[in-house]
Parts: C-alpha cells; sequence; structure tokens
C-alpha cells in the first residue's frame, strides 16, 4: 500500500529522478521507503549530486554534521519536510 | 633491506590527527597503537572496515606492528567484504563499536584509550614487510589481490611530497574527501601526511560546507585531497574555502576547464594524481599548465612487447597500464583513456567482461551486457545494461546484482530488451550500444 505523495513530495520526488536518472516514475517513490540502502539503493555519489541539485532549486545547503542528516536521507517524505522547513526558494 | 620509522618527524607532543573529539599527538597517537596492538586476535589478515581515519589509522598500525596484513576492501559493502574473506579463511575483520558483516569473523575497534599516554619509542618497519593488500576486479570474478610493502607505501608519499613541495615537518594539515580504504586514499590522506609529519583529519567530508568546515576545524595550512566530482560541486555551490596551500584530486581526470575554474575560486593550485591500485600513484601533473603526466621520482615507464609498463624499485615486476598512453620522452605521457573491456566508477575499476559474466550467469537471463556511456566530464557516468530475460521483472535482476556487485557497478537504468542488437557474428559492437542507450530518454518527466 503505497502512500500518497504530497504535491512539494511529487516536486521532490522529479527532482531525484532527474538528477540521479533513475528509470523509474516519481509517483512510484514511496514517500515513506528508504532512498539510500535497501529502498532505491542510492549511495554517497548521488547523495552529492542531488545536494546540489536541492541546493539549486530551493536554495538549502546540506550537512552531513547536520544531527538530523540521517533522518533527513531516510526517506522522501522526510527529505521533502527538511527542505519545506530549510528553503529560502 | 632497511627498516625506516612507522610514523614521520612527529615530536612526542605535535599534533598528529584532528579528531571529533579534539587533536591527538604523536604520542597520544603511539600510545593507542600499542594498546589495540596486544589485543588483536593472532591471524594473519585484517580486513580493516573502520570509518573515522584516526581508527583505521590506529588498526592499521597496531596490524603492522603485529605483522598482521591490512586487506583493503574496494567498498564496504558486504558483500564485497564477504568475497575477499572468503579469499582468506584466516583473516578477520575490524569493525566500529555496534557494526557487523554477516558471515565474517568480526572484532569491534577500542576508540578509547584507557589511562594517560607513555613516552615510547616510534617502531621501525622492515620495507620489504607486505603491510596491505589492495584489490582489483580481475576477469576471474575474484578480486584480484596487489601487495603492497612498507618499502612501497613509504617510497610513493616521500616521492609526492617531494613533488608536491610538501617538507617533512611542515605545519600542514591533510583534509581528504575520500575514503582512507582505495588505494589513492591511503596513499594521498593517511601515508603522505604520516611520512612528514603532517597533521591528518579524521573525517571524510561529503557536501560542500562539510568540506569547508573540515579545513576550518584544523586552523593550520591545508592540503585537500579529494575528487573532480567534489571539486565541481564546490564551484557549482560558489562556496569559499579556507586559505589552501593546494588541491590534490585523483580518481578521474579533470578537465582544464573546471581545473582553471577551481583554481580561480580557491586561490590554489590544483595538481592531479595518475595511478591505479596494482602500481599505486605513478605521476602528477598540474592539469592548467600541461596535459602530460610527469612521473614520480623513483617511477619508469617502459614499452614492452607494444606493451606499456610501469617499473619501480618496489614493485616486484613491471606492471600493465590499464589505460591506453603514448610515452613521450623523460618519464612524461598521456592518457587517452582505459583499455576496451576496463571501465572506472567513481574511482573504482571494473572489467566488462567481467560484469557480463555476472549478468549471464543469473537464472532467466538470456542475453545481456553492461555498457558505459560516454563521460560527461567532471560527473560520475554510471553503467548501464541491457538484458534479455523473458518473464523476469527488472526489480528481479538487479536484486541478484545487488549480491554480486559493489553497489557503484549496479546498471542504471537496466533496460529488458527482446534481443540485444549483435551483428551476423554475434558480436556486439559498442557503437550499437551506444545507439541503444541513446535511445533510453535520459529520465521520465
Amino acid at each position: 500500500m503505497i502512500s500518497e505523495q504530497s504535491l512539494l513530495e511529487q516536486e521532490v520526488a522529479k527532482l531525484v529522478v532527474q538528477t540521479l536518472k533513475l528509470k523509474i516514475a516519481p509517483v512510484a517513490i514511496n514517500p515513506e521507503q528508504p532512498l539510500f540502502g535497501d529502498g532505491l539503493g542510492l549511495d554517497s555519489i548521488d547523495a552529492l549530486e542531488l545536494s546540489l541539485a536541492i541546493s539549486q532549486t530551493y536554495g538549502y545547503q546540506l550537512r552531513s554534521d547536520d544531527p538530523d542528516i540521517k533522518i533527513i536521507f531516510s526517506s522522501l517524505r522526510a527529505l521533502t519536510k527538511a527542505i519545506a522547513t530549510h528553503r529560502t526558494k | 633491506m632497511s627498516d625506516t620509522p612507522l610514523i614521520g618527524p612527529y615530536n612526542p607532543d605535535d599534533v598528529l590527527i584532528w579528531t571529533q573529539d579534539g587533536f591527538r599527538t604523536a604520542s597520544q597517537f603511539l600510545s593507542h597503537v600499542f594498546f589495540v596492538a596486544a589485543s588483536l586476535p593472532d591471524r594473519p589478515y585484517v580486513l580493516n572496515a573502520l570509518d573515522s581515519r584516526y581508527d583505521f589509522l590506529v588498526g592499521f598500525a597496531a596490524a603492522i606492528l603485529r605483522r598482521q596484513v591490512t586487506l583493503l576492501p574496494q567498498s564496504r559493502g558486504p558483500q564485497t567484504m564477504r568475497s575477499i574473506a572468503l579469499g582468506y579463511p584466516d583473516s578477520y575483520c575490524l569493525t566500529d563499536p555496534g557494526q557487523a558483516v554477516e558471515g565474517i569473523d568480526c572484532i569491534q575497534f577500542n576508540p578509547r584509550i584507557d589511562g594517560p599516554s607513555r613516552p615510547v619509542d616510534v617502531p621501525r618497519v622492515s620495507e620489504s614487510q607486505v603491510v596491505a593488500v589492495a584489490f582489483t576486479s580481475g576477469s576471474t570474478g575474484r578480486p584480484t589481490p596487489n601487495k603492497k610493502t612498507w618499502g612501497a607505501l613509504t617510497a610513493v608519499a616521500k616521492a609526492t611530497g617531494l613533488r608536491l613541495g610538501v617538507k617533512p615537518g611542515d605545519r600542514l594539515a591533510v583534509v581528504a574527501t575520500v575514503p582512507h580504504q582505495h588505494m589513492f586514499g591511503l596513499e594521498a590522506s593517511v601515508m603522505l601526511p604520516l611520512m612528514h609529519g603532517l597533521i591528518l583529519h579524521a573525517g571524510r567530508p561529503l557536501f560542500p560546507g562539510d568540506i569547508r568546515q573540515a579545513l576550518s576545524d584544523v586552523g593550520a595550512e591545508r592540503l585537500l585531497v579529494t575528487t573532480p566530482l567534489h571539486i565541481r560541486a564546490c564551484l557549482q555551490e560558489k562556496i569559499r574555502l579556507p586559505p589552501l596551500r593546494l588541491i590534490l584530486s585523483a580518481t578521474a581526470p579533470l578537465t582544464k576547464d573546471i581545473a582553471r575554474a577551481g583554481e580561480r575560486q580557491f586561490q590554489t593550485g590544483i595538481h592531479e594524481i595518475y595511478g591505479f591500485a596494482e602500481a599505486g600513484s605513478v605521476a602528477e601533473r598540474r592539469t592548467v599548465r600541461t596535459d602530460y603526466w610527469q612521473t614520480l621520482d623513483g617511477v619508469n615507464v617502459e614499452e614492452c612487447d607494444s606493451e606499456r609498463r610501469v617499473r619501480a624499485w618496489y614493485l616486484p615486476a613491471p606492471v600493465a597500464f590499464p589505460d591506453c598512453i603514448t610515452i613521450a620522452k623523460t618519464g612524461r605521457f598521456l592518457v587517452h583513456g582505459r583499455t576496451a573491456d576496463q571501465v572506472n566508477v567513481a574511482g573504482h575499476r571494473i572489467s566488462l567482461a567481467e560484469l557480463n559474466r555476472k549478468l549471464l550467469e543469473i537464472e532467466g537471463v538470456e542475453d545481456g551486457a553492461f555498457v558505459l556511456p560516454d563521460d560527461r566530464p567532471d560527473r560520475v557516468t554510471r553503467l548501464m545494461a541491457f538484458v534479455v530475460a523473458p518473464g523476469k521483472t527488472e526489480a528481479e535482476i538487479q536484486a541478484v546484482l545487488r549480491t554480486q556487485l559493489d553497489p557503484v557497478f549496479l546498471p542504471r537504468p537496466l533496460v529488458l530488451l527482446p534481443r540485444l542488437p549483435r551483428n551476423e557474428t554475434g558480436k556486439l559492437p559498442r557503437e550499437a550500444l551506444l545507439e541503444l542507450v541513446a535511445s533510453i530518454p535520459d529520465s521520465y518527466d
């Protein structure tokens, strides 16, 4: 049972898919599923590429020493929540 | 052969490394090494999977004192670690507290130093002692071991320092974005600073903001060891870095454009190292000035029976280049790209033949081929795979590959087709594969 994506989640899902050239439809990303590790199976190179795209699109610069970094990257939902909180554009 | 000190010209109270818990002096480090060395099990091989560069270095040095050989996993993915451990049944794995790899004997590293540090003599290590094994993916499917002697590691460190103008005793700090288990990481982020008495940084910054923070942490003159990917990221973020003596880049070629922009924005010289796991670092260039690589002191390149090889006193035998090169005069050479069967993804090399063999071994896969699309400069290009497997889904095949391959080699995307564009002789020309690549839309909109 895939839970629904919010509007911003749809936008972020599209950014993730386009940035990382994933062969999945953005709507197919389960917002609760892990982005890294066992979910989409992304790695640290993806994390860096994704951070650049997020910074360019939303003006939010990610940092590994953010105590919440593990939570931020844990799912589309968590990532979108962090973007909504920290975005400057 | 002679023996040389385990660490470079540090006074006992000199800072050796910055860690999250503060600076560690040379004598604190040595005390920790002796403490850990005494606690290691009596086995000849150790897989060092430790995340912090400080912990890794303590484990590495302790293993050297116990005459144990450190196995350097290409990645710390469980399947990579298991395939290495399989070839060394008498090995154990040194892991961070709370971490374990299923199917391998794991010893948890103790990051605490019990009791005050005491003055100890700097141990000496024989140049002929094998201290590490770096792995490359051979065509046999098993990781191919490349033995590294103490003499080889120290010689490369000294030659690199000499080329870059790093002098023993410089109060210079080295921050690195590359993993210390990778051959270039071990040479440039561990051995180079350690042999010159420099300050190391235990972290491995990833995002541009992390890199700036790590450089600020050390508060000395700085050297950044990194990759074209990180340099491009820092440029794109228009980030200002603290003053740098120089930037050292490796794992993929840097373009002149990025090098020029980087030198301007970061107000420092950007040098590149060319090397590969079998030989270690081989040559250096200042990218904005020349396309030619200049061999490090002690390294010779030669052509022998139409094969280009590297020769050095510390290599047991000449090693063939994995890339196509042209040799110019006095140790200068040009690199034209990898030989046909080799691919390099984010500094990890593998042969296409091996990848294809793994693909074809999967039940239900009738035909299939990996392809590395033409590189986009300063980005990591991912492999793609085209597969004929009636009745199978992409997810099913990916799931099997995930248990077989280092994650950087997983195809992105894996495309199922009714048949591959093989020619009459059954061959699959690269041009035909590239046409297939071009026919795949970049991503879903």
